[in-house]
């Protein structure tokens, strides 16, 4: 069959062996040339005062903290550095280790911010494209960004089965009841009654509560915190980092632009201690119903468990990881 | 030499038993086999049949005509009645209904000696296949016993191995080293998934997998297209399967990948739409939305193999230009190919091997984006940058194109070489086609590349007088491709878009007047 090949492919058998090196004028994958700053030198687009901007500064801090050896600190640091969680889920972990996917919405913006590797997604499958890349290779240390329009809207089945899948990976959901890039829509975590461009008449629906959905979908880590409060985040973040399985973290973040009436949570926020027990879980979650200023909310740990993750399931995936 | 039988019940009877066991005796005994399968969308009742074709030499097809009727239930009589010829004979499976789950064996034997092969050879493979075959050898036997020999087939030297589209997806992807295989289960593309799966298990004789292959169901197709995406992007060699709408479903990630270039490769095995249709039957109306889906403008590669030895190949091609050139492939398969099990002596070509050594997270910086980007992948809105990359793309395609058309087979011929009377078809298609043409004055190209398209078809095309297309759809869409690429339309059209495959002898019915 393969012997009667026609005049239109006559000519050599492929040479396979420069398959490889003469893709160059395809290649694109881009590469950023300078590896020691986790910033960039794009431009921020985010209003001014939005709570991205702190956002950003405590994945920085946080990230910073965890690939800056000790060793290498000077005395003046030394008082951060002792600070400086450790956990031997991060020790080792290098600025190149960190990959981060983000949606599409204002918060994905952070893509272009953070000089990791990574992939701006489409909108909606941040989510999944983060556990490709743990399939992919599960020595990565993979960060999660997405917005509430995005997680809960067009990837609310990702953000479901995220939570049964396990995988080793750090969700980092900025939560500001909007879709404020597409100029106010309301969202799955937007109160009753919101009116914008899209729902004139207000909006008829409950808004979802996604620690709850989280906590029914047997989440291993859930954690809230709050996007003014920056050592916080960073306290939060660096303990999802370091918890083996799906961490979500929801960031309550005010949008200064659009749906205004939902700003202004921080002063119904405090402090909960690190909680590892399902009923407490349950009720720290009912606090906070998304839809009222009435309730009280409940910041930090609300819930951590300790089950295998995806990577320590899969035998193909523990041998890679024992292999790096 | 060319005999057809067909076996019929209701879905759980096992007629597929039946015609597996006799296909390894009938490979056993040198000869070449071809086996359909017609099935419905349950797992109980309703009316199954396979049709088992039998030849001395290579076939690719069935014939709608059968020289042996099996029925295990009354529908089928009534069903196949009319297809069976002047001297056809019917066996019934209710005279083995006491045999239990051996009255598929029985029926083997009345099979075997029907067709007047020797019980030993059904004998050597009912041990080979049951670790208890005391009981199963008498029912061989009760079933040879049964009937008269009505077929005299004498023992052939071919020793040709059966295997179905599926299995060829599989054994194209191993080859290839393929890492990781994410989807959604769909028919007729879950075979192929179910196949991939086995590799990760110890075989049955307790050997540890060769591969460390990983075969992960996803959520959804678009999840499953995502995570493809990402463990590509993590530097694995990787693969994702569906069928008509899950194949919808994954459009927006073959946009994504247009634009961030992480290499993706999509099995989309057709079926019958539009919708839900006709699930478990067979189309190859799903070549436009290969050739498009996915919105803006940015390079693919589209193969289309027309049986299990050309699907190793062209996986194979697939992955490796999907990595080389940062692409989209689509390997276009359907439910006929799918699912059909076809025997054969060929051996495929050399697989095209290859290494991924791009830059890769975990020892580069690698930023990839759905957004127009910079050079160190951050997000651009630059009319000069856009642009530009738009050009890289379309250079891309072209370069695409020059390496293929000098590297791999994007189209075969057939028949008689010398005939001006040209039939084109691709795909599942091409068995049928290839089994109809022999002793007629015809020619049949087989497209196995419809993007990029060979220049070769404008030439013989051209030197041709009677160009007839044979699809199984309603509108011609490699016609139409063909008219697009070369702006010749094709007049003379066979078209079938009843959920069933082209039978040889019904195509060459159709063939004969229009060749005068």
């Amino acid at each position: 069959m393969k012997n009667k090949k026609n005049s239109a492919t006559a000519g050599a058998s492929p040479t396979h062996s420069e398959a490889n090196s003469s893709t160059k004028s395809t290649l694109t994958a881009k590469r950023t040339p300078n590896v020691s700053e986790l910033g960039t030198s794009q431009e921020v687009t985010w209003c001014p005062g939005c709570p991205n901007h702190m956002i950003l500064a405590a994945v920085k801090q946080t990230i910073t903290n965890i690939i800056t050896p000790p060793n290498n600190s000077s005395d003046q640091q030394s008082d951060r550095q002792a600070k400086r969680p450790t956990s031997e889920a991060t020790d080792k972990l290098l600025q190149k280790d960190f990959v981060i996917t983000t949606d599409i919405g204002c918060h994905a913006k952070i893509f272009d911010y953070l000089n990791l590797s990574g992939i701006y997604c489409l909108h909606g499958r941040s989510i999944p494209t983060a556990i490709g890349i743990k399939l992919g290779n599960p020595n990565l240390k993979v960060l999660t960004f997405a917005g509430d329009g995005a997680a809960y809207s067009e990837g609310m089945s990702h953000f479901i089965h995220a939570f049964k899948h396990n995988a080793d990976i750090t969700l980092i959901l900025h939560d500001n009841q909007s879709f404020s890039l597409t100029t106010g829509q309301p969202t799955p975590t937007s109160q009753q009654g919101y009116i914008s461009k899209a729902s004139p008449l207000g909006t008829f629906t409950k808004p979802f509560n996604p620690i709850k959905l989280a906590l029914a979908s047997n989440a291993t880590f859930v954690a809230r915190t709050n996007a003014r409060d920056i050592p916080h985040m960073v306290e939060t973040f660096t303990k999802a980092i370091a918890h083996k399985g799906f961490s979500f973290v929801e960031v309550i973040q005010d949008c200064l632009i659009f749906n205004i009436e939902a700003n202004g949570k921080d002063k119904l926020m405090y402090k909960i201690k690190d909680n590892t027990d399902v009923k407490t879980a349950e009720k720290l979650a009912d606090e906070f119903d998304y839809n009222s200023k009435s309730g009280k909310i409940p910041i930090g740990i609300i819930y951590q468990s300790n089950e295998k993750s995806l990577e320590e399931k899969w035998p193909q995936l523990i041998k890679q990881m024992n292999k790096e | 030499m060319r005999l057809n039988i067909t076996i019929g019940g209701k879905a759980g009877q096992g007629i597929n038993k039946v015609s597996q066991i006799l296909s390894n005796v009938l490979a056993k005994y040198g000869y070449f086999t071809f086996n359909y399968r017609d099935y419905q969308s349950l797992i109980r009742g309703g009316h199954n049949f396979n049709t088992l074709s039998i030849s001395d030499e290579p076939i690719e097809s069935h014939d709608a005509k059968i020289d042996i009727l099996v029925a295990l239930d009354e529908r089928t009589i009534k069903t196949h009645k009319q297809s069976l010829k002047k001297n056809g004979i019917t066996i019934l499976g209710d005279q083995f209904k006491n045999l239990g789950r051996n009255q598929n064996v029985a029926l083997a034997g009345s099979l075997t000696k029907a067709l007047g092969i020797p019980l030993e050879i059904l004998e050597k493979e009912i041990q080979e296949q049951f670790k208890e075959s005391a009981e199963a050898i008498k029912a061989t036997e009760k079933g040879f016993e049964s009937e008269k020999k009505l077929h005299h087939l004498k023992k052939l030297k071919n020793s040709p191995t059966i295997l179905s589209g599926s299995q060829a997806i599989a054994i194209g992807a191993i080859n290839s080293g393929l890492q990781l295989y994410v989807a959604y289960p769909m028919t007729p593309a879950t075979n192929a998934m179910h196949e991939l799966a086995k590799f990760q298990k110890p075989t049955t004789d307790n050997r540890q997998p060769t591969t460390d292959i990983i075969v992960f169901q996803a959520e959804n197709e678009i999840a499953a297209a995502s995570m493809a995406i990402g463990a590509s992007f993590a530097g694995k060699k990787v693969m994702t399967g569906t069928s008509g709408g899950g194949f919808d479903l994954m459009g927006e990630t073959l946009s994504l990948q247009g634009i961030s270039e992480i290499p993706l490769t999509v099995y989309l095995a057709q079926r019958a739409g539009p919708g839900t249709g006709v699930p478990t039957y067979t189309a190859q109306a799903d070549l436009d939305v290969a050739l498009r889906s996915g919105h803006g403008e940015f390079p693919r590669i589209v193969v289309a193999p027309g049986n299990p030895i050309e699907t190793i190949e062209k996986t194979s091609e697939a992955l490796f230009l999907a990595e080389k050139f940062k692409t989209l492939s689509i390997i276009l398969s359907d439910k006929h190919l799918a699912e059909s099990e076809f025997s054969s002596t060929l051996k495929p070509a050399k697989t095209p091997k290859f290494k991924i050594d791009r830059p890769i997270p975990g020892k580069d910086l690698v930023k990839n984006s759905s957004y127009e980007s910079d050079e160190h992948g951050n997000t651009t809105e630059s009319y000069t940058l856009t642009e530009q990359n738009v050009n890289k793309r379309i250079q891309k395609y072209k370069d695409i194109k020059e390496y293929i058309q000098n590297n791999f087979e994007m189209i075969k011929t057939h028949g008689n070489k010398k005939s001006k009377n040209l039939i084109i078809g691709w795909g599942s298609t091409s068995g049928a086609i290839k089994d109809a043409i022999k002793n007629l004055d015809a020619k049949f190209l087989q497209v196995l590349y419809c993007k990029p398209l060979s220049p070769q078809i404008k030439k013989e095309i051209e030197n041709a007088n009677k160009v007839i297309l044979v699809e199984c759809n309603a509108t011609g869409q490699l016609g139409r491709l063909i008219r697009e690429k070369t702006g010749i339309k094709i007049h003379n059209r066979l078209l079938k878009y009843n959920g069933r495959p082209f039978h040889s002898d019904e195509l060459k019915n159709l063939l004969i007047p229009m060749l005068k």
